[in-house]
């Protein structure tokens, strides 16, 4: 590696992974089972960052008995358009990831000396774990074990030698250096595009998708998986509770969900804040001009309320930040059992990710990828409940690291080449010093204006996704006007690139997909359209922009046939 | 700014703060080994700091950082 050590501080390994969030600690914590290094970076602190941590401590689960019929269910409520080879493998694998992680360390809800398991509606069963010491839990496992992490090191490109991913470059955010790293397996475990629109999960901004993308990697699904929460715009984020939904009223006071779902107001129910159903319901009102819509808890004591979120058990740790009645009454200001409170919808998620095969190997020889950054079709639109990114991030992070540790055990290395890291440090830097007149927070914002708008991304069409496309290339040229004066303002500019690159993805893709099916609907292609549209999109890098293509779902290589 | 206090009288140095940031707001001072806000603009208030901090050092207003948000309708 001649010269490289000019272009900033070269570090070497053997199995890197970008992000340490739950997908990333599962992957190093595999991949160190085989006889290689492993370091794992974070752009935040390793312990405490990505989505686990402040999400809500659920972990979907489905019986070692049950998979088949778990994995038909899926598979016939997704119309046959899932990855049944992923289906499969993540019903499968469910059982023994919880075994995995509570040897790791994880503290999971116990009953008689067991991990409890609870049935929370037909078919849907999950655990719940202490959310919020889970990483330091699987950090102290990793450090046992020999795991090599840094914090605060904020991944952007990926580098490649004759064709194969070689490492990344990172700027160190506290430290004001450049980073090459380099490595024979690269994992990407930096989660998925949460856009900052609802920031429970602010971390997830997009950039490991976006990496993968520049270098060439397929993505996949662009146009589905994305949604909306809902929680109170004065805090910003999703109100976790899986009955509230009961309470959710019009203006004049009317209940609004057995209108529109009567099937969920008989029996029990989990009703996340990600279920589309809610979002739909609330959407109808407002448009029947009934709106705002409210969460009238009134008369209910604070115990009842609190009991109405049903994740919360208190022999775990809960946050402040996702205790619902703290942060009403603390930090709002809000009594929630004295007054209703206005509920408004949030964009939570890009859809898609790196396209992954079970082994989570993306199309690149050298990269994988884990959690929400990647995507494997596994669900197809069905089997939604509670608890499936942890299961997902823990499922591909493991399979991952397993499959990145014997790729680095039994390869040899590939050195970066100078030139080639030259130029990607070239282009990283390139905002560094620039007399910037936009700041990245109008970036986004303008990107949110792209995205957030059910009439571009609820109800999608032709002319209308075309004004968004020209939105967010608004906020491209708005990005060229933004400079950074050190390495915290230059990741605040590539993760605002990040952003737009996500949105431009879900777009093209939707105007690519001339149907309806799951949560993609398009106004002017109402019907689902199989004869067209078995199939699922792809997005690569040709000639500098965006290719889209289509691949069939292997359907005659499946199991279960329609 | 959303972060409405940081204690540094309480404030121990244990860098957790600074770890759970999301949006790289929080840093901890060379000279004192102490957390401050570096890059109040850029918080979002998620309350990942005030949740975490072991002494309760933080206060964080329900303030979004920046401006109303996008409608979704």
């Amino acid at each position: 590696m001649k010269n490289i050590d000019k272009l900033g501080t070269v570090i070497t390994t053997d199995v890197l992974v970008l992000g340490a969030g739950g997908s990333g600690m599962c992957a190093a914590l595999k991949a160190k089972e085989s006889p290689v290094d492993v370091l794992v970076l974070d752009k935040c602190g390793t312990g405490y960052c990505g989505q686990v941590p402040i999400g809500g401590g659920i972990l979907a689960y489905v019986h070692p008995e049950h998979v088949g019929e778990w994995a038909e269910r899926v598979t016939v409520q997704s119309g046959y358009f899932n990855n049944q080879d992923w289906t499969y493998a993540f019903g499968g694998d469910m059982h023994p990831t919880l075994m995995e992680l509570a040897s790791l360390g994880l503290t999971f809800l116990e009953k008689d000396g067991e991990i409890d398991i609870l049935n929370w509606g037909p078919g849907i069963y999950v655990t719940l774990f202490d959310a919020p010491k889970s990483l330091v839990a699987l950090k102290k496992t990793a450090k046992d074990r020999g795991v090599r992490m840094m914090d605060k090191i904020y991944a952007i490109d990926l580098l490649k030698r004759d064709g194969r991913v070689v490492g990344a470059v990172g700027l160190g955010l506290v430290d004001g250096k450049t980073y090459i790293f380099n490595a024979k397996a690269t994992i990407i475990a930096t989660g998925g595009c949460g856009y900052l629109h609802e920031k429970t999960y602010a971390s997830c901004l997009g950039e490991g998708p976006a990496m993968g993308y520049r270098a060439g990697a397929q993505l996949v699904n662009a146009e589905f998986g994305s949604g909306y929460v809902w929680g109170t715009e004065v805090l910003g984020k999703e109100l976790f509770g899986i009955h509230f939904y009961l309470y959710l009223e019009n203006e004049r006071g009317e209940k609004i969900m057995g209108k529109y779902y009567p099937e969920l107001m008989t029996g029990t129910h989990s009703v996340y804040t990600f279920d589309p159903r809610v979002i739909d319901a609330m959407q109808k009102e407002v448009k029947a001009g009934l709106g705002p819509i409210y969460l009238n808890l009134k008369g209910l004591s604070l115990e009842e309320i609190a009991g109405l979120a049903e994740d919360q058990d208190t022999e775990l740790t809960h946050l402040m930040a996702n205790d619902n009645l703290r942060l009403l009454t603390d930090k709002a200001g809000i009594d929630p059992s004295k007054e209703r409170i206005e509920m408004t919808p949030k964009y939570l998620y890009s859809g898609g990710g790196l396209r992954i095969d079970t082994a989570c190997r993306t199309t690149l020889e050298g990269l994988w990828a884990a959690g929400s950054a990647g995507s494997n079709s596994w669900s197809g639109g069905g089997g939604g409940q509670g608890g499936l990114g942890v299961a997902s991030a823990a499922v591909t992070g493991f399979r991952a690291g397993g499959s990145a540790g014997k790729y680095a055990a039994s390869n040899k290395r590939y050195d970066v080449d100078a030139t080639q890291a030259k130029r990607a440090l070239d282009r990283v830097l390139a905002p560094m010093g620039r007399k910037g007149s936009v700041d990245t927070a109008d970036v986004t914002y303008r990107v949110h204006e792209a995205v957030v708008p059910m009439k571009y991304n609820r109800q999608r069409e032709a002319g209308r996704m075309k004004e968004a496309l020209g939105i967010i290339n608004d906020a491209r040229g708005k990005l060229a006007e933004v400079g950074a004066t050190d390495y915290h303002d230059l990741a605040r500019y590539h993760s605002a690139e990040s952003m737009a690159m996500a949105a431009e993805f879900t777009y093209r893709a939707a105007l690519m997909r001339e149907e309806s099916r799951a949560a993609h609907f398009r106004e002017d292609f109402p019907e689902k359209d199989d004869k067209n549209w078995f199939k699922w999109i792809t997005i690569e890098r040709k000639n500098g922009e965006p290719g889209l293509a289509t691949l069939p779902v292997p359907l005659k290589d499946y199991r279960l046939q329609p | 700014m959303t972060v409405k206090s940081l204690d540094s009288e309480k404030c121990t140095g244990c860098g957790i703060c600074v770890a759970c940031c999301p949006m790289d707001v929080l840093r901890l001072d060379e000279e004192t080994g102490k957390a401050f806000v570096a890059y109040p603009k850029d918080c979002v208030a998620c309350w990942g700091c005030e949740s975490f901090c072991p002494v309760g050092a933080i206060d964080v207003s329900p303030e979004r950082g920046r401006g109303r948000m996008v409608s979704a309708y």
